[in-house]
């Protein structure tokens, strides 16, 4: 099932954020969405999620709108890892992650099911041996990596993720960006949103870029980010360049006057 | 030990506890005094027996109140009195108390049920849609400010000193000479506020990881607010008119039992509530039992368990953060 | 949060406004507590208050004041039980030596009960579950309000004395405290200003017993001419602007009272006289009644110069 963003626009406070956007999002692909701070990366993953409603336009999960979902069939389909990490309570890793569950658990305990899925998302992020730490005294990539984790647990269709490798070391960013596109090629469709370049040009097949809530490019990763469109995006000159077995490299230069 | 076994220890223990609580007091009855007839198994059956149920209900009640107030608000010092309903419901018992009231026993908790009902309108009409904490609990501090300058402006406003002292003793709080009729009027309140936040234990785990995430796996916290806010002024208000100001219990409970049950907030509410239910049946024997020449009043034995409570609290936490 | 459409162009029908859909939701909820609280308030049948007997012989009393009656009223062998506050130095309006007889309560059913009476007396502020616990299981009850004028506690004196069975030592009494007024009344018109100060400017007013026996004693209770109620609580200020003639300091300890300890009080020295009234004398009617005219009648006569 696609997700269609069809004409949103939105306005936070009286500004108005999101500007007469369109796109359509293939589920089995990586879409990256960038943009300089305040482009409104995040308030469109909002809007992705359900979590806000366009004040013009809609988004659509196949024919149905996503805001008009049930909450609980949307929470099965739709799975968010929100840029701040809150963990209010002093449970233990697999608590945590378990209640990623939370959308598919019927009346009482967790089933096979829950103990499967919630067992195979802590060894996709490397987390299995934490598991009966308390997630409050784990270090901050190590929590990154379980609140992903959560996210994985409840096996969502499509998986929206705002700045996952935030306080993440560089092995770790790695594999994270591993998972985003395993989810991918299990048939998820993944939207995340990134702000290092480089990542965004490892993972995405798809991506947008947003300017000052305009749609500025949509479109395959290989066409969207050149030189051009990321000069007109955050206002930098950037170098591109490929590693010797051909991984991507976009690094900025210099701003341009 | 896992939940469950935990659980059923705190049932066994509370009704021993509450067996207990049948046999203690200014005048000891024996088990063998239960069958006899006469004066011990009136003692037993129309005053001890009601007592210990709604000390129980009560206790349950305020244990579980705390453990949701705790869990919504993210909170691990919050108390069932943060919504002011306790205020307003102690002010409608002291309003029957003034003007004196006194047709029948149980128009004083019926006027506090009320006080109960109006607090919670009253809350429900400064927050009206909005989903914020701090807006939630800057209410609730308005609500517990007025119905308390109100309550004071009652007491001094009392024609004699024994008026005065009659609606502060009953602030106080106590379970003393308590009836069927306030079983009655008051545990199926109770039982109805259980039912309510019973549903909250799912919504109340989501919320560990903040309401943004809660909200991307559907739980609809507009819901979960007014289940909230019913479910703890039924419990809150019920208790006030049965027993009068017991503080403490919301409080203290949920915050022993979490370390046990690993944290989740669901997890708490059934051990807080049995837990709840076994401090204020023992203390209510105790201040039974204890040899001061009036009955100490519920309300100030709580608070007297309270302090040192604390201080251990804040002793252990200065240890942790050195 | 924007979670709702703000603008005009939002589709669909009005939502119900923010009031409306907060009272549905309430509604129910406060029309269901007071369909309870009405229902179990109805099915609650009031308990009948048993007869009194005629010659109880095991009398519980869970006053002090109806302790004062018990004392000369009744055999200390017909007396189960007494007040605990009769029982305290502080609090007592009977002497200790009898008090100390017998058992005390502190007024609970439980404890009440547990002496097996055939007759409970207690005065106005019992609370209301013990009265109705008492009344359910059937024992009987003789409740005396406060006594606020002489006429009032010879009544009571009678009532007592007929609930007793002693209606010839009740008359009696009732002769002894008729007598002990009229001895306090004085000889002359001179009707001297006088205020009764309890601890923390507690006077008190019109319609209260020590007010009666001040008005027989030929004293005029200051407390009319401020304005105060039945009991009320006159500031140090109104106190030095109208000051009575005689100022009888009523707390029942050595402890003195912080407020005429204030300097200010000291200036008054010249223009009032002070006398003490021991609180005891403050707490009830009945006997009492001997002690505080005699009182009153000694602070006067220290009046003329």
């Amino acid at each position: 099932m696609q997700m269609r963003i069809n004409r949103v626009s939105l306005m936070l406070r009286g500004r108005p954020v999101l500007h007469d956007l369109s796109a359509t999002l293939q589920p089995g692909r990586v879409t990256v969405i960038l943009g300089a701070n305040g482009a409104g990366k995040s308030t469109l993953l909002s809007c992705l999620a359900g979590l806000r409603v366009p004040d013009r336009g809609t988004v659509l999960l196949g024919e149905q709108p996503v805001p008009g979902m049930d909450p609980r069939v949307r929470g099965r389909q739709i799975g968010l890892m929100p840029q701040r990490a809150e963990i209010h309570w002093d449970v233990d890793v697999e608590t945590l992650v378990g209640l990623g569950r939370m959308p598919h658990r019927g009346r009482w305990g967790l089933t096979e099911g829950d103990r499967a899925a919630i067992s195979s998302a802590m060894a996709a992020t490397d987390v299995t041996a934490l598991r009966q730490r308390k997630a409050l005294r784990l270090s901050g990539g190590e929590q990154g990596r379980v609140l992903l984790a959560r996210v994985l647990a409840g096996e969502p269709h499509w998986l929206l993720a705002d700045e996952p490798l935030a306080s993440l070391d560089p092995a770790h960013q790695l594999d994270v960006l591993d998972r985003l596109r395993d989810a991918a090629r299990g048939g998820a469709g993944v939207v995340v949103v990134l702000h290092d370049l480089t990542h965004a040009a490892r993972v995405a097949d798809e991506a947008l870029v947003l300017k000052q809530g305009h749609l500025l490019a949509a479109g395959p990763a290989a066409n969207v980010l050149t030189p051009e469109v990321l000069a007109q995006a955050y206002g930098v000159e950037v170098h591109l360049a490929r590693t010797a077995d051909g991984a991507p490299i976009i690094v900025p230069v210099r701003r341009i006057a | 030990m896992n939940n469950a076994q935990r659980n059923g220890l705190l049932a066994a223990v509370l009704l021993l506890a509450m067996l207990a609580s049948l046999l203690a007091g200014p005048v000891w009855v024996s088990p063998s005094d239960w069958g006899a007839g006469g004066l011990k198994a009136i003692i037993l059956f129309e005053l001890r027996l009601p007592r210990a149920i709604l000390g129980a209900a009560i206790g349950a009640g305020l244990g579980l109140a705390g453990a949701v107030m705790q869990g919504f608000l993210r909170n691990p010092l919050a108390d069932p009195g943060l919504f002011g309903v306790s205020s307003s419901a102690a002010l409608g018992a002291v309003i029957s108390l003034y003007f004196g009231f006194a047709a029948s026993a149980l128009l004083l908790p019926l006027f506090a049920l009320a006080g109960a009902a109006l607090g919670m309108a009253a809350l429900s009409l400064l927050v009206g849609r909005s989903e914020s904490l701090i807006l939630f609990t800057l209410a609730g501090l308005i609500l517990a400010s007025l119905s308390g300058s109100l309550t004071a402006l009652m007491i001094s406003l009392a024609p004699t000193p024994f008026a005065t002292a009659q609606i502060v003793n009953w602030l106080m709080g106590a379970l003393t000479d308590r009836s069927w009729a306030d079983v009655q009027l008051v545990v199926p309140l109770i039982v109805l506020g259980a039912i309510i936040l019973a549903g909250t234990a799912r919504p109340l785990d989501s919320l560990t990881l903040g309401e943004t995430a809660a909200r991307s796996m559907g739980v609809d916290l507009g819901r979960l607010q007014w289940r909230v806010v019913i479910g703890v002024g039924l419990l809150v208000g019920a208790s006030v008119a049965a027993a009068g100001i017991i503080g403490f219990v919301g409080l203290i409970v949920p915050h022993l039992v979490r370390p046990l049950v690993g944290h989740r907030p669901g997890a708490v509410l059934l051990p807080s509530a049995l837990a709840g239910a076994l401090l204020v049946v023992l203390a209510d024997s105790l201040v039974r039992v204890l040899p001061t020449t009036s009955e100490l009043r519920l309300g100030i034995a709580m608070s007297l368990l309270g302090t040192p409570f604390f201080l251990a609290l804040l002793v252990r936490m200065r240890r942790e953060l050195t | 949060m924007g979670l709702r459409p703000s603008n005009a162009c939002a589709p669909a029908a009005r939502p119900p406004t923010q009031r409306a859909r907060t009272l549905r939701r309430v509604a129910p909820l406060l029309a269901g507590l007071l369909c309870a609280g009405v229902l179990a308030g109805c099915n609650q049948r009031q308990p009948a208050p048993a007869p009194l007997p005629d010659h109880p012989r095991r009398i519980v009393s869970m006053n002090p004041c109806a302790d004062a009656l018990l004392q000369p009223l009744a055999d200390p062998a017909r007396i189960a039980g007494i007040s605990h506050y009769s029982q305290d130095p502080r609090a007592s309006s009977v002497s200790l030596e009898w008090a100390q007889r017998f058992t005390a309560t502190a007024g609970t059913a439980e404890e009440v009960i547990g002496l097996s009476p055939d007759l409970v007396i207690a005065g106005p502020h019992v609370a209301l579950p013990t009265v109705e616990a008492l009344a359910r299981l059937g024992i009987p009850l003789l409740q005396l309000p406060v006594a606020n004028s002489v006429e009032e506690s010879l009544v009571q004196v009678t009532l007592v004395g007929a609930a007793l069975g002693e209606q010839a030592r009740a008359q009696a009494l009732a002769a002894e405290i008729r007598a002990a007024v009229a001895a306090a009344a004085p000889a002359d018109t001179a009707r001297p200003s006088a205020l009764v100060w309890q601890g923390g400017g507690l006077v008190p007013g019109e319609g209260t017993l020590v007010d009666d026996l001040m008005t027989r004693a030929g004293l005029s209770n200051l407390s009319r001419r401020h304005g105060l109620a039945i009991w009320g609580v006159l500031g140090l200020e109104r106190l030095i602007a109208s000051p009575p003639e005689l100022l009888l300091a009523g707390e029942g300890g050595d402890s003195p009272d912080r407020m005429l300890q204030h300097p200010a009080t000291a200036r008054l020295a010249d223009a009032v006289t002070t006398g003490s009234y021991p609180g005891q004398l403050l707490h009830c009617a009945g006997p009492t009644i001997i002690a505080a005219s005699a009182r009153l009648a000694e602070a006067r006569a220290s009046l003329r110069p």
